[in-house]
């Protein structure tokens, strides 16, 4: 690896600042390109394709029409930026820093890593182990590995671009809070004993090298990243603006009301229950949803149904379950339900 | 040469971990390399080798690469293939 790093530094330097200037100058690029989506949709819906201001199909083409390039846009600008971010941290970083904690500040602190480090559910269990077997607190430990995929980064792109800068950071905020009182509840609570025993026992190796990178690295990780996450939604995203498109066209003003509003109590908790079996659609239902919203639903019990969906999913439930006894499952499930159902409540309630 | 090389993938049989074993047995195949190629998917050897994240890669029980999927290129040089 050192040979790598030295051999980067001394042959790649004029490379690596030009793709650090192409960088730049793409996301410059895309941001102007960005600010001209709406103008833009408006001349292909009315005046190349000719459809009437007002109606229905117009309506619904020239949201269709802005809003697909406007998320694309947005989610590969931010997944490229969060996956060059994600370069400085590593699982092994943040279990150096987590070790030995105390509770609260580490729940905090577990809970920010949590989104800024690179994970997939299917490295649950192993990051799982690799904390509690280093001494990192079993509430603490939680706190990471709740906020991972409570706050994801999709997620809060669809958020931003679709209902604006205040949901989406109400949606980080109350994430992040969820991940720190549910991690510090399940440590209070005691819970050692429902880890599988085997757990305690393993000698946990020394890992991974620490790799170092070069901003050229970093760059193509971000590459990657978009490659991989954007390659893997588009059509989600797309087609759900296409079905969100034909409820904004098509479907009466307060239709939702009556079932997805704010009067109906029982609307939380079902939006928490269904969404709790899905997994990783939130690509896909957000735009849903938004046009949903327009038609009356109301705002907690969305963010209940996508905080649900996203951090609460069967496959992770079933992964866990190799090193957790069902109790402790139960547990984390509760906990982390009961939040997502008080987030839920509060914003029918304020909003 | 000395002894073979052992060259594992591990993952617990995630879509990235699948994908990762194919690039790697496919830079196996195409320089035919002459090692062990495995696939591991249990969690004691991965905590065994001290991997947190997966996909994983190891060489000789050394953890080489964790957490994302490699490119070919990557994997010829750390297979020391030119």
């Amino acid at each position: 690896m050192t040979t790598l790093a030295s051999a980067a530094t001394g042959t790649w330097r004029p490379t690596q600042r030009r793709s650090l200037a192409l960088a730049a100058v793409t996301l410059v690029a895309a941001a102007i390109l960005y600010t001209q989506l709406q103008r833009f949709a408006a001349f292909l819906t009315y005046d190349l394709a000719g459809l009437t201001r007002g109606s229905r199909l117009g309506s619904a083409a020239e949201f269709f029409l802005f809003e697909v390039p406007k998320v694309l846009l947005l989610l590969t600008g931010v997944v490229f930026v969060v996956g060059v971010l994600r370069t400085f941290f590593t699982p092994e970083r943040a279990r150096h820093l987590l070790a030995g904690r105390r509770e609260a500040s580490g729940n905090v602190l577990a809970a920010v890593f949590g989104i800024a480090t690179p994970f997939c559910s299917c490295s649950a269990v192993p990051l799982f182990i690799g904390f509690v077997t280093a001494g990192v607190p079993l509430g603490v430990t939680f706190s990471f590995l709740i906020s991972a995929p409570m706050v994801n980064e999709v997620a809060l792109v669809l958020l931003f671009g679709l209902f604006g800068w205040r949901v989406a950071a109400l949606y980080l905020g109350t994430g992040l809070a969820i991940a720190v009182v549910a991690g510090w509840i399940i440590g209070r609570l005691k819970l050692e004993r429902h880890v599988e025993p085997w757990v305690w026992k393993i000698q946990a190796g020394g890992g991974g090298p620490e790799t170092r990178k070069t901003w050229r690295d970093r760059l193509a990780d971000g590459r990657a990243a978009v490659r991989e996450i954007v390659g893997k939604v588009w059509l989600y995203v797309v087609l759900g603006i296409a079905v969100g498109a034909g409820i904004h066209g098509y479907v009466p003003t307060n239709f939702m009301a009556s079932f997805m509003g704010r009067a109906a109590w029982w609307a939380v908790p079902l939006a928490v229950l269904l969404g709790i079996p899905m997994y990783s659609n939130a690509a896909g239902i957000i735009p849903v949803v938004q046009a949903l919203l327009g038609k009356g639903a109301a705002l907690g019990t969305v963010l209940a149904f996508m905080m649900s969906v996203i951090a609460l999913s069967l496959p992770e439930v079933i992964i866990l379950r190799k090193v957790l006894r069902p109790a402790l499952i139960a547990t984390f499930v509760a906990v982390v339900g009961g939040g997502i159902l008080l987030v839920g409540y509060l914003f029918n309630a304020v909003m | 040469m000395p002894s073979r090389k052992r060259i594992e993938v591990l993952g617990p049989g995630c879509t990235r971990c699948k994908e990762t074993f194919r690039v790697v047995r496919h830079v196996v195949e195409e320089g035919g390399l002459d090692v062990e190629l495995v696939k591991d998917e249990s969690i004691e050897r991965m905590m065994a080798l001290g991997l947190m994240a997966t996909p994983g890669l190891a060489i000789d029980g050394k953890v080489v690469l964790s957490g994302r999927i490699p490119k070919a290129e990557e994997v010829r040089q750390l297979l020391g293939v030119a």
